[in-house]
């Protein structure tokens, strides 16, 4: 197979990829700088939360997806899903996380499992407002 | 672009189009082990149709392969029929205006259709989880779009090269 390319392709080759690995860099350094000590997985279903997690206790948490049940793992300050029913499970393919604001998506399930700071209470504004 | 009487040129969109619902519903069964990724095999079929029929049968045959295949896996305005659209919309249309103003071959239009398909399926992902974290996701999608671009656009500009119609 060949890959006949002019001058404009590989710029726009190399422009995608440079793009993508700045976003990348972005991204891990965002994601790493934001995360503090202090945090807590937050599981989603249909956008409302349904389960709060505490990153320091290593458990296994059971919810209920659309497909059926969803595990979440909690281990040494990393969340993973654990096993879950759906066509491709690329949300348990995709492993463990550590970092805040990374987001484990299963779709089929609709379930989206992210971690916070837990300074991050949107309870805790209330005070400063008041 | 070859003038055809209607009926050819109907009989050849439509086997096309059939084509590329077979593409859009075996795609996810291909074991590729990059969770998200995939190749874009039915996009194939929309650069060939593009540059035998032209913009107008591109975007129709595009959009008619989305909501065919999704009906058809019993999946039409479910998440997935929504990411598969947010996609086709934005990768057509970058093809189509780098199509006009640029002078890109079948394989750099492949790689930018396959890149704005991941930024539209990411914008998708964005609003129905309402979150902008989902843009983490972008720098893999677009960093897999080149070989798979590549792969596609080579393919489309292979067959290009030998079909005769």
């Amino acid at each position: 197979m060949t890959f006949n390319m002019n001058k404009q392709d590989k710029i726009l080759v190399i422009t995608i990829l440079i793009a993508s690995l700045l976003l990348y860099g972005t991204m891990e350094w965002f994601v790493r700088s934001t995360t503090s000590d202090q945090t807590v997985a937050v599981v989603s279903y249909k956008d409302k939360e349904i389960l709060r997690i505490d990153m320091k206790i290593d458990d296994t948490y059971i919810v209920q997806g659309t497909l059926g049940e969803v595990f979440i793992e909690v281990e040494n300050g990393r969340v993973r899903v654990e096993k879950e029913t759906s066509p491709y499970h690329l949300c348990s393919i995709q492993g463990w996380v550590q970092y805040a604001n990374v987001p484990i998506v299963c779709l089929p399930n609709h379930i989206v499992v992210m971690i916070q700071n837990s300074a991050e209470d949107p309870n805790g504004e209330d005070s400063v407002i008041q | 672009m070859k003038r055809h009487s209607p009926t050819r040129r109907l009989t050849l969109i439509t086997m096309l189009l059939a084509m590329s619902i077979l593409m859009h519903m075996i795609e996810p069964s291909l074991p590729i082990p990059i969770p998200g990724v995939k190749l874009g095999l039915a996009n194939i079929l929309g650069l060939i149709t593009m540059f035998l029929f032209g913009i107008k049968s591109m975007i129709l045959l595009n959009l008619m392969r989305v909501i065919i295949a999704s009906l058809l896996r019993g999946i039409i305005f479910g998440t997935g029929f929504w990411l598969s659209m947010g996609g086709v919309i934005l990768s057509t249309f970058i093809t189509i205006i780098l199509y006009k103003k640029s002078k890109l071959s079948p394989v750099g239009l492949s790689v930018a259709s396959s890149a704005f398909h991941g930024l539209g399926q990411i914008l998708v992902l964005m609003f129905i989880n309402d979150t902008v974290m989902m843009i983490y996701w972008l720098p893999l999608l677009w960093f897999s779009s080149v070989p798979t671009g590549m792969v596609t656009g080579t393919l489309s500009a292979q067959v290009l090269k030998r079909l005769k119609v």
